[in-house]
């Protein structure tokens, strides 16, 4: 498996679930908006703090209104993080890589990024936010699904599933992170009617409301909640899911490099066995008790800690 | 299904027919000529006039087709507009789902475009193409030998079968060949030979491609939507199968492999996705099963050539170079190249790993060069060529200047280093001011060109036009058969035809508004 392509699968993993994520970050503050008080000229703000994109969006716009914030998160071509810039970086990545992907994940790809390009604040609003981010999240289940079904089981599958988990698991931690640290700025307000809608909300954009039904019944609970996307893991969604997928990847990928040529690098072990430990000997109530947000930050600087672990050790070329 | 109906049993109508009844068939039927029409529900023809003065690929006259091309005739060329429309519709779409794209350079990057496609066959019946075949391979050798010989011991030089200044003075001659004596004495691995046929249907040699020659990929893919298009007639026909190509390639790799090496690692070298050919690179890899790589994959150390993988450095023992010479070894020659991998050279010097086709090999399909290829087959192979090639002049003989500047308007010129059909002027249609641009051009630099005469190419009937105006006419073709050396020659039946869509244009090159045709050999 050629350093090159390791790399180019990663990434177009990452930026598929990164893109993925994002369309879900914008709904699901957008249906936290829709149930709370109107007319608030920050509404918009904390997302921007939780994706650590403050500075960027205040270079070139002058207020962080509904418009502003949707264009800089969904079509904006100078936001690389943008959910365009995602598509069009994992377009060219698959396309370096079409002799190694399924025709039809090429062809799925290149539609959604040649569609992509025709995205404006008025198709936005001509299909509804809504309308509009719930087809793009059907696109994306498309794409994993063609990706499951065709994409070989070799290396180079584990790579494109690390990208994919890593992405994952900071993603969790950063819709989480809107949630309870910034929107929720009154203790009074805590186990409210309000609460519970947006706790609701939360679990429906991560595709976990009927999943946690099944699990705890009707009442959603704070600490419930919290469990189930960080440590449930049965629920593909959730941060130990990811976690555990992920290593199983790294463990094959070690493997393959120790009867070869290749140094086990100390850096790599260390930096997921920590993630890992986080995720595995923590329960719900410590981290609660702790500071979710100090602890999803944690997270979160592990996972970009293995990210550049990972690319030191594999996909770099020189 | 009345429609199939009426093509099934026209079919057989024509196929038991003989040239005879043909043309009784024409005066009954009372043909139309013009846009393609149904005379009647069972029995519908093609409304089709071969070009005067040309020779034609499927008819030896109006309405009496060529033996080999009597089903295609029956059932193809008589089928009503709208089913035509309907397979062209679904030629099209499949090339675009299957993804088979060219690059244009200077578009913006990601601007795909599909090589146009043709409905109507190309038949070359078993015994031309036995004869074809016979002397393509003996063309690749001696090309082969001559490339050896003059990187080698150079006796062609010294016996002056070739000027030497000829050769050496060639933008395409690399003095960094000099002493690389590759497994088997192969540089040439892939060659494509261009084919023309004249008035008379003698096919000719155009001019050869021994660096990188490209198209294979489209001769495959155009095999594989006409027999999912129309599987009955490619069966009824009876085709060579060109399936094996891809497994031929890496059987020639293999032999070309270093011969202490017993399972060597072969990889394709591309210049990356803006490339022109980069779908071929893609497809032709995928196919053999090998690693597409660009040079930032790839590392020399010790003489030895590496891929970068994600468990250390695996050593490659052929490359399958898709990259111009130039851009191959910064360290020998444009060292702002980040397309190739430095050092490679000293590699292939050391023997350690085989590039195909290998270093210098364009001097062999040099224009200018080319006027001696009949020769260097008498001389190499003591045989006498088997293909004749189109007659050519060499400028920087004074006398010779000076008759074909006199007759300039009779001549087509080429660029000797040129490839593509860039810089083509064909004299006959040529304004006053071009040829006396042109005239300026030779006398500045006699040894950049070369002067053929004027061949009138062979037609193919071909359609053109969209919905109700769909016409079959003919168009101008060529052919760019493929030939393997390994340890032995291999060719693929068949090869690439190329159609100038544009009415009376003889310029088939995709970068130049062509399309393409499936071609057949076959032994019905």
């Amino acid at each position: 498996m050629l350093r090159r392509i390791a790399n180019h699968l990663f990434w177009a993993a990452r930026n598929l679930e990164r893109a993925e994520w994002r369309a879900r970050l914008v709904n699901v503050n957008y249906h936290l908006l829709v149930e709370s008080p109107p007319q608030n000229p920050q509404a918009w703000a904390p997302l921007l703090a939780i994706t650590g994109e403050r500075e960027v969006f205040e270079e070139r716009y002058t207020s962080a209104d509904e418009t502003s914030v949707l264009t800089f998160y969904t079509f904006d071509d100078e936001n690389p993080s943008s959910i365009r810039s995602c598509i069009r970086a994992a377009r060219e990545s698959a396309r370096a890589l079409r002799h190694r992907i399924s025709s039809e994940l090429w062809l799925e790809l290149n539609t959604l990024y040649l569609d992509s390009l025709s995205w404006s604040p008025a198709t936005l609003e001509a299909s509804g936010i809504y309308a509009f981010f719930t087809e793009l999240g059907g696109r994306f289940y498309r794409i994993a699904g063609i990706t499951s079904d065709t994409l070989t089981r070799d290396p180079g599958y584990d790579f494109f599933m690390i990208g994919k988990m890593l992405e994952r698991t900071e993603s969790v931690a950063r819709l989480l992170d809107v949630k309870y640290h910034f929107l929720l700025p009154h203790v009074e307000d805590l186990g409210g009617s309000v609460d519970l809608l947006q706790w609701a909300a939360l679990l429906r954009s991560a595709s976990a409301l009927e999943a946690y039904r099944r699990v705890y019944g009707n009442a959603i609970e704070v600490e419930r909640v919290v469990e189930m996307l960080l440590f449930d893991e049965s629920f593909p969604r959730s941060a130990r899911f990811a976690m555990n997928r992920l290593g199983a990847s790294l463990q094959r990928i070690a493997a393959l490099s120790a009867n070869g040529t290749h140094q086990l690098s100390e850096a790599r072990a260390l930096a997921s066995a920590k993630l890992a430990n986080l995720l595995s000997s923590s329960c719900v109530t410590d981290v609660i008790g702790g500071g979710l947000h100090e602890y999803l930050l944690q997270i979160e600087d592990e996972c970009t800690n293995i990210g550049e672990v990972l690319s030191a050790d594999y996909l770099r070329f020189e | 299904m009345v429609e199939g109906n009426a093509v099934h049993i026209d079919g057989i109508a024509f196929a038991h027919s003989t040239r005879r009844d043909a043309q009784i068939m024409r005066s009954r039927i009372g043909m139309t000529q013009g846009a393609l029409q149904m005379s009647r529900p069972m029995l519908v023809k093609p409304a089709y006039s071969p070009l005067p003065g040309t020779y034609d690929e499927t008819f030896e006259a109006e309405l009496i087709p060529r033996a080999a091309c009597e089903p295609i005739v029956a059932s193809l060329l008589s089928a009503s507009p709208e089913r035509i429309n309907e397979l062209r519709a679904r030629a099209d779409r499949m090339f675009l789902t299957m993804g088979v794209t060219f690059n244009v350079y200077g578009d913006n990057a990601g601007a795909e475009r599909i090589f146009p496609f043709d409905l109507v066959p190309r038949v070359i019946d078993a015994n031309t193409w036995k004869d074809l075949e016979a002397g393509l391979a003996q063309r690749v050798r001696a090309l082969n030998a001559f490339v050896a010989d003059i990187y080698g011991e150079g006796k062609i030089l010294r016996d002056e079968v070739v000027p030497r200044d000829l050769v050496c003075g060639s933008s395409q001659y690399r003095r960094a060949a000099i002493g690389i004596k590759p497994p088997n004495g192969v540089f040439v691995t892939v060659a494509g030979i261009d084919l023309v046929r004249d008035h008379e249907g003698r096919f000719m040699v155009l001019e050869d491609n021994v660096r990188t020659p490209s198209g294979v990929s489209y001769v495959l893919e155009n095999r594989q939507v006409m027999t999912r298009l129309m599987p009955d007639l490619v069966r009824k026909c009876g085709v060579r199968s060109v399936e094996n190509y891809p497994s031929d390639l890496l059987a020639s790799l293999h032999e070309i492999a270093p011969p202490t090496v017993a399972r060597p690692t072969a990889a394709l070298l591309t210049p990356g996705p803006y490339n022109s050919a980069f779908f071929e690179h893609v497809f032709l890899s995928q196919q053999m099963g090998i690693e597409l790589v660009e040079g930032q994959d790839l590392v020399c150390v010790d003489h030895k050539l590496f891929m970068k993988t994600v468990s250390g450095l695996q050593q490659v023992h052929v490359l399958y170079r898709r990259i111009d010479d130039d851009f191959l070894d910064p360290l020998v020659f444009r060292s702002d190249s980040l397309l190739g991998v430095a050092g490679i050279t000293d590699a292939m010097r050391a023997g350690t790993v085989t590039v195909a086709n290998g270093i210098g090999t364009g001097v062999a399909d040099d224009k200018a060069v080319f006027a001696y290829t009949p020769a260097m087959i008498r001389y190499y192979l003591a045989e006498e060529p088997l293909l004749p090639i189109v007659e050519t002049h060499l400028l920087r003989d004074a006398d010779v200047r000076k008759r074909v500047i006199h007759d300039l308007d009779q001549f087509v010129i080429k660029p000797t280093g040129a490839s593509g059909g860039y810089g083509v002027l064909i004299g006959p249609k040529a304004t006053y001011r071009e040829l006396a641009q042109m005239r300026d051009a030779i006398e500045k630099d006699p040894a950049a060109f070369i002067a053929q005469p004027m061949v009138q190419l062979s037609a193919h009937p071909t359609f053109v036009g969209q919905g109700s105006n769909v016409a079959l006419v003919p168009r101008h073709v060529d052919l760019r058969p493929f030939v393997l050396l390994g340890s032995k020659a291999r060719v693929l039946p068949g090869g690439l035809t190329r159609v100038a869509l544009r009415e009376g244009s003889l310029i088939v090159n995709s970068s130049q508004g062509g399309g393409s045709k499936d071609t057949w050999v076959v032994d019905a």
